[in-house]
C-alpha cells in the first residue's frame, strides 16, 4: 500500500510492532493494536507501562524507535518525507488527532477563548467570527461559556483541562488523545472532566485514553488494553479484564489497585 | 566651587553631543535585539550549520572587550577595504556587542518556558515557527524583558567609549569644551548629569513595558 492513500475501511488508528527507545531503556517493545472509528479504547497498567508513551506515539510528539503507526491507513511515521515536507505531513496528521495532557499546557499567556481559537484561525486559517461563534458553543459543552475572558491562571484545574479539551476539539479531530488527564486533579474535580469525556465518547468521537480511573474505564470503554513492560498483557472488553481477567500480571495489577 | 556660567553657557553644546549619543543607543539597540533573536535562535536549532556560527558570535564578542572591538571596525576593517566612518562603525560595534549578551538573555527566556508548551502547540498542528511565534516567545518576552533592559541601560552607558573612533557623542564633546575652557568637573559634571537623565528614562520605560507584558499572569 501506498503511504499515502487513504483507506475508509481502514482502523481510524493502528499500531504494527511499535517499538520505543529512550536510550538503552527500552519502554515500548513491540505493541500492535488497532482503534476503530467510534471506539473507546483505555489503557490501564502499571505507571512506566509505556501507555503514555503509546499515546505520544501515535502523534509523533514521540518518534518511534521501530514500527509504524497509521491514522486512517496514512503512515504518520514517514520516514521517506525530509525536513519541511515532512513537517507538513505531521501537521496534516496532527489536524486529525486532538490530545490533552496531564499538566493541560494552556497557553497562558492567552484567555481562555483565545486559546480555543488559536489553531483554527492560525493553522487552519478558519474565519475569526465563524471560530468564535464555534468556540463559545464548545465551551459551553464543556459548561464554561461564563470563562472565557478569563486567563487560565484565574481556573481551578478542572476548569483548566475542560478547556484543553474544548481547544482540542475546536480543531475538529478524528481521534482524541487523553494523557492521563485527571491525575493532576484535586478528587472532587475528577467528575466534571470526565462527564465531559463521556459525552464525547457517546458523540462517538474516536478516544484513546490513558487512565487511573477504572470507573470510567468500565463505564465508558468499550475496549480495555492492559499494559505492562513495555507490552500489551491483555486486551479485551471491560467487564473481561475487570471481572475476570485471564493473565496473572491483569490480576496483581487489578488486586493492588481496587 | 562650580562655575556656573560655564554649564550655562555650556549645557545646550552638551545637549546636542547627548542627541548623537541618543541616535547611537537607539540604533544600536534596534540592531542589537534583531541580532540577539537571530542568534538565540540559530544557537537553539538543531542545525549545527546555524548553531556552530551562533555560538562561535556569542563566544567572540563577550570574550573580548568592546573598545578593541570597535577599534578593530574602525581602525582594522579599512585595511580590508571596508571603511564604514565612525558613526557606523560605532553602531555596528555597540550593536554587534549588546546582540552577542542579549542572545543569551532570550535563549534563556526562551528554554525557561515548559515544554509542555511546545508540545501542545505541536498537538494543535502548529508548525515550529508558528509555536515559536504564537506559543513561547510571547511567553518568553516576560522573562527577558528585564535583563535585557539592563544590558540596554549598559548599553547607553557603553556609547561613551565611541568617542575613543572620532563620533562627537557626549563624552567627546565634553572633552573637546575642556580644552578650551579648562573646566573638567563642570563638563563632566554636565556629562553625567545626561547620561543620568537619559539611563534613568531608559528605566521608567522599561518598567512600563515589563508592567504590561505582566498583565494576566498570576
Amino acid at each position: 500500500m501506498k503511504a499515502n492513500e487513504v483507506h475508509l475501511d481502514q482502523p481510524m488508528v493502528k499500531i504494527s510492532n511499535l517499538q520505543k527507545n529512550f536510550g538503552d531503556l527500552t519502554v515500548l517493545k513491540d505493541v500492535s493494536l488497532e482503534v476503530s472509528a467510534s471506539e473507546v479504547m483505555v489503557i490501564i497498567g502499571p505507571s512506566g507501562s509505556g501507555k503514555s508513551t503509546l499515546l505520544r506515539c501515535v502523534n509523533h510528539l514521540e518518534t518511534p524507535s521501530g514500527g509504524d503507526i497509521f491514522i486512517e491507513g496514512e503512515l504518520v511515521n514517514n520516514t521517506q518525507l525530509k525536513h519541511k515536507a515532512f513537517e507538513t505531513h505531521l501537521n496534516r496528521i496532527r489536524c486529525k488527532v486532538g490530545m490533552v495532557f496531564q499538566q493541560f499546557n494552556l497557553f497562558p499567556h492567552m484567555t481562555v477563548i483565545e486559546n480555543v481559537i488559536e489553531a483554527p484561525i492560525h493553522v487552519l486559517k478558519r474565519d475569526r467570527q465563524e471560530t468564535l461563534k464555534k468556540a463559545e458553543e464548545l465551551l459551553a459543552q464543556v459548561g464554561l461559556e461564563d470563562k472565557m475572558d478569563t486567563h487560565p491562571a484565574m481556573l481551578s484545574g478542572g476548569q483548566q483541562q475542560r478547556v484543553a479539551i474544548a481547544r482540542a476539539l475546536a480543531m475538529e479531530p478524528k481521534v482524541m488523545l487523553f494523557d492521563e488527564v485527571t491525575s493532576a486533579l484535586d478528587p472532587e474535580l475528577v467528575g466534571d472532566v470526565l462527564r465531559v469525556m463521556e459525552d464525547l465518547a457517546l458523540g462517538g468521537m474516536t478516544m484513546m485514553v490513558v487512565t487511573h480511573e477504572m470507573g470510567f474505564a468500565e463505564k465508558v470503554g468499550d475496549r480495555v488494553v492492559f499494559m505492562a513492560d513495555g507490552f500489551i498483557v491483555e486486551d479485551g472488553p471491560p467487564k473481561e479484564i475487570f471481572r475476570q481477567p485471564k493473565e496473572t500480571r491483569t490480576q496483581q495489577f487489578l488486586a493492588d489497585i481496587l | 566651587m562650580l562655575d556656573w556660567s560655564i554649564i550655562v553657557h555650556y549645557f545646550p553644546f552638551l545637549l546636542q553631543g547627548a542627541l548623537l549619543t541618543l541616535q547611537i543607543s537607539i540604533l544600536s539597540l534596534l540592531l542589537g535585539i534583531a541580532c540577539g533573536l537571530v542568534a538565540a535562535l540559530c544557537k537553539l536549532s538543531k542545525n549545527p550549520l546555524l548553531r556552530w556560527p551562533a555560538s562561535f558570535y556569542i563566544w567572540l564578542i563577550r570574550s573580548t572587550p568592546l573598545l578593541v572591538q570597535l577599534f578593530i571596525i574602525y581602525f582594522g576593517m579599512p585595511q580590508l577595504g571596508i571603511d564604514l566612518g565612525p558613526f557606523l562603525s560605532g553602531v555596528l560595534g555597540l550593536g554587534l556587542n549588546v546582540g552577542a549578551y542579549n542572545a543569551e538573555t532570550i535563549r534563556g527566556g526562551i528554554v525557561s518556558i515548559p515544554v509542555g508548551q511546545t508540545e501542545a502547540a505541536r498537538s494543535l498542528a502548529m508548525s515550529s515557527s508558528l509555536a515559536m511565534r504564537r506559543i513561547i516567545l510571547p511567553q518568553a518576552l516576560r522573562i527577558i524583558i528585564p535583563p535585557m533592559g539592563n544590558n540596554f541601560i549598559i548599553l547607553i552607558k557603553d556609547t561613551s567609549l565611541v568617542s575613543t573612533i572620532t563620533l562627537v557623542e557626549l563624552t567627546l564633546t565634553a572633552q573637546r569644551f575642556i580644552g578650551s575652557t579648562y573646566k573638567p568637573f563642570e563638563m563632566y559634571l554636565m556629562a553625567a548629569f545626561l547620561y543620568a537623565v537619559m539611563t534613568t528614562t531608559a528605566s521608567v520605560l522599561l518598567a512600563k513595558l515589563e508592567k504590561r507584558t505582566n498583565r494576566g499572569q498570576r
